[in-house]
């Protein structure tokens, strides 16, 4: 301690504690009123970058997020719509089981055409099916319906699919993508080839004896499909939930900088309100000594 | 003669403790005057007469308690603290350009992305192009408003340190002028305090400005030195500290920023090397924090313009009528970033023919999570982060070295106040005994007279 202490370092010191305390008091206020303790980089430097980068993984892990909604949306009406072309290649191989070989009359067969072009009607209608405007079995492309429909002029089921060549993908990780489309020709060509060789066939009053076998081989085709689409479902809903656990837990991170601990703050703010009254307390007894009460020269 | 000693030892000495209260008084008039040292009338014995009795007290002068060593290290304090204070409020304005949080330039940057995740789940979808357009118009705009109120920053210190060395120069010929005072003082016997004192305040002023070394002459004048070694004061002559612009040194802003030395040969002399105080700190901002940071600012925006318009222009991709895509980002730094697609049709989201492919908007998605090689290997997150803790490091230093340093100058200010304060306390009670001497010396006079009459009336 000095020698000698005069008022002007009484004062000093006085007036450094107060507006130490008040300064302290000011960002504990505002700790407690914006709840965080990272205001600013100086807060805490390395903090302050990791922060960024929490944030800026949590807003590309829910823009994933987004993106694989859209894909189990997707995948759920394929594997729907792929369920009713099952079904529609199920019925026609009946059909054609029935009409094969010689006991069926021509009458019969020309009659079954009718449902069998129904039943081709309705697969490139479901191969056509659109999900907010977007094609399922066409790239998820918008615009013209990927197949031809059955009634429009000169349709030809081998050139019937004019959609994207082209898989389409969306990206589920930073390196990894989940294909959501296979081009409508893969999956459908052999069915509809199939479906309108039989309707022709019975048309003619053939055998339609020879389509059971590319009917079989394109029930094939849609259950490999469906059986690609639910593996990828699995996937996606997977991924989701990996997504779910990152995102909790770049959020917990990301708190544990951030947040600040209110109880803590309120405490400290309070112990701090009782030092400064203190601290005025004892400054107003110091500075209100003085020797002019004692000493009349 | 000797018969009448007494009253003139008590003239002596009522003149003595005059004085000596006057001297206090003028220490309780002084009492809050920055830099007042305190002084005391110095009494001592007269002389002994040839009878061996002595002849009364006598003031030889009035002295300072000052302690010239601790002053130079409060100077030397003066600078560094001016200093870190200057640098402190400057720098938290600067991290007020990279914000923590939903905000600013990561927020930008980190929405712009997810917009282009957006794209890659819908490559045909006009909002969704329109918002990757509008994203990137605000990320431009980000970066021109961070990379700008750099700039706007470096000029205002530029400012600050015209003014500084304006002011600094006025407190140059203050010291000369103090120095002849105290010189012509000198000659006359007198010790010149309170000039002194005030040329002590105006070397507070000036080492707050930039660091100087003093050195006291056998004359009472002192020489002042650059801490290059460069003379700002020798004795009556101050040196004139001015600033010009240096059309070799372009700012941010693209104007010449100045130069700070002392004026000579028709034109300015830079003082060189480490200018100390608050110039120095302000140079040192000015020169190369704020450089460092409007650099990689730069970085980050043409990392951007050309990983995002090599995505876009790729000869391969091709936009929603099937041509291949235009730039996206145009510009030559953060300061100019501009959108230059207009068209929400003309951002290349596909390869090959089909525009509802999203093999582009995919890529640029990627961009987000990718290390680049113009970045040093970091992502744009990462580059931020980085670039948010450099200049939060540079704001805690400051802040800390500020703290560090107004415990060590006021821990210096209390004890320069031990050594040259004014205590009330003291001053009171040398009044009363000053009063004390004053009355005992009229006493003695009084009784002298007495005495005298006393003489007279025997032969009256």
């Amino acid at each position: 301690m000095y020698t000698r202490v005069t008022e002007g370092v009484l004062i000093r010191e006085f007036q450094r504690q107060v507006a130490r305390l008040q300064r302290e008091r000011v960002d504990l206020q505002d700790i407690v009123s914006s709840q965080k303790k990272l205001r600013a980089p100086s807060d805490d430097p390395v903090g302050a970058a990791r922060a960024t980068r929490l944030r800026g993984e949590a807003r590309q892990l829910q823009a994933l997020r987004e993106g694989a909604g859209l894909g189990r949306a997707v995948l759920g009406a394929q594997d729907g719509a792929l369920d009713q072309v099952s079904a529609i290649l199920v019925r026609a191989r009946e059909i054609a089981t029935q009409l094969a070989g010689g006991l069926s009359s021509t009458a019969n067969r020309q009659s079954a055409a009718e449902e069998v072009a129904e039943l081709e009607r309705g697969l490139l209608a479901l191969a056509n099916t659109p999900i907010a405007g977007r094609y399922l079995f066409g790239g998820l492309a918008t615009g013209t319906a990927p197949f031809a429909a059955f009634d429009d002029p000169g349709f030809d089921p081998s050139t019937a699919y004019t959609g994207p060549a082209q898989p389409f993908s969306i990206r589920v990780a930073t390196d990894e993508t989940v294909r959501l489309t296979t081009p409508g020709n893969q999956v459908f060509g052999a069915a509809v080839v199939a479906l309108d060789d039989l309707r022709q066939t019975l048309a003619a009053g053939s055998d339609p004896f020879a389509s059971i076998d590319a009917l079989r081989a394109a029930s094939d085709t849609i259950v490999q499909e469906r059986a690609s689409v639910g593996g990828r479902l699995a996937r996606l809903n997977d991924r989701d939930r990996e997504i779910g656990s990152a995102l909790d837990a770049s959020r917990r991170l990301l708190a544990d900088i951030e947040d600040a601990d209110l109880t803590e703050s309120i405490v400290e703010l309070v112990q701090l309100d009782n030092v400064l009254n203190a601290t005025l307390a004892a400054g107003r007894t110091l500075l209100e000594t003085t020797i002019l009460d004692y000493v009349r020269p | 003669m000797a018969f009448f000693a007494p009253l003139v030892i008590g003239r002596q000495g009522l003149v003595a403790h005059e004085r000596a209260l006057r001297v206090a008084g003028h220490n309780i008039a002084n009492v809050n005057t920055p830099g007042y040292s305190r002084q005391r009338a110095e009494i001592t014995a007269g002389h002994t007469d040839p009878s061996g009795y002595g002849t009364g007290s006598v003031v030889r002068g009035v002295s300072q308690s000052v302690d010239a060593l601790l002053e130079l290290r409060r100077l030397a304090s003066t600078s560094t603290l001016s200093g870190a204070t200057s640098g402190r409020d400057l720098l938290d304005r600067l991290q007020g350009l990279v914000p923590v949080g939903d905000t600013g330039l990561a927020d930008a940057l980190q929405r712009f992305f997810a917009s282009a995740n957006a794209l890659a789940t819908s490559p045909q979808d006009i909002a969704v192009r329109t918002e990757l357009l509008s994203r990137g118009e605000q990320l431009a705009a980000q970066l021109r408003t961070t990379a700008g109120g750099v700039a706007i920053l470096q000029r205002e210190i530029d400012t600050r340190i015209d003014a500084a060395a304006r002011d600094a120069n006025g407190v140059l010929q203050t010291i000369a002028l103090l120095n002849r005072e105290i010189v012509a003082a000198g000659r006359g016997g007198l010790a010149g305090n309170d000039q002194r004192d005030a040329r002590r305040e105006a070397l507070g002023q000036l080492a707050a400005a930039l660091e100087v070394r003093v050195v006291e002459q056998e004359d009472g004048s002192v020489n002042v030195f650059a801490a290059s070694g460069r003379a700002l004061v020798l004795g009556p002559d101050a040196a004139t500290l001015a600033t010009e612009p240096d059309t070799s040194v372009v700012g941010l802003d693209g104007s010449a920023l100045s130069k700070v030395g002392l004026r000579g040969g028709g034109g300015v002399v830079a003082l060189s090397g480490d200018v100390g105080g608050a110039i120095g700190a302000l140079l040192a901002l000015r020169d190369e924090t704020l450089p460092e940071v409007a650099t990689q600012l730069d970085q980050l925006a043409l990392t951007l313009r050309d990983a995002v318009n090599g995505i876009q222009t790729d000869p391969a991709g091709r936009d929603l009528d099937g041509l291949v895509g235009a730039a996206f980002f145009t510009g030559a730094g953060a300061a100019d970033l501009t959108v230059s697609l207009a068209d929400p049709r003309g951002i290349a989201a596909a390869q090959g023919g089909d525009p509802s492919d999203n093999t582009n908007a995919l890529a640029l998605a990627g961009l987000a999570s990718a290390s680049l090689a113009p970045l040093g290997g970091a992502t744009f997150d990462e580059f931020f982060g980085a670039l948010q803790s450099r200049v939060g490091e540079h704001a805690r230093d400051a802040d800390e070295t500020a703290t560090i340093e107004e415990m060590a100058a006021e821990a210096l200010a209390a004890q320069r106040d031990a050594i040259s304060g004014v205590s009330l306390e003291e001053e009171f009670v040398d009044l009363i005994r000053f009063q004390r001497g004053f009355q005992a010396s009229a006493q003695l006079i009084s009784v002298s007279n007495r005495l005298l009459d006393d003489l007279l009336g025997l032969v009256g």
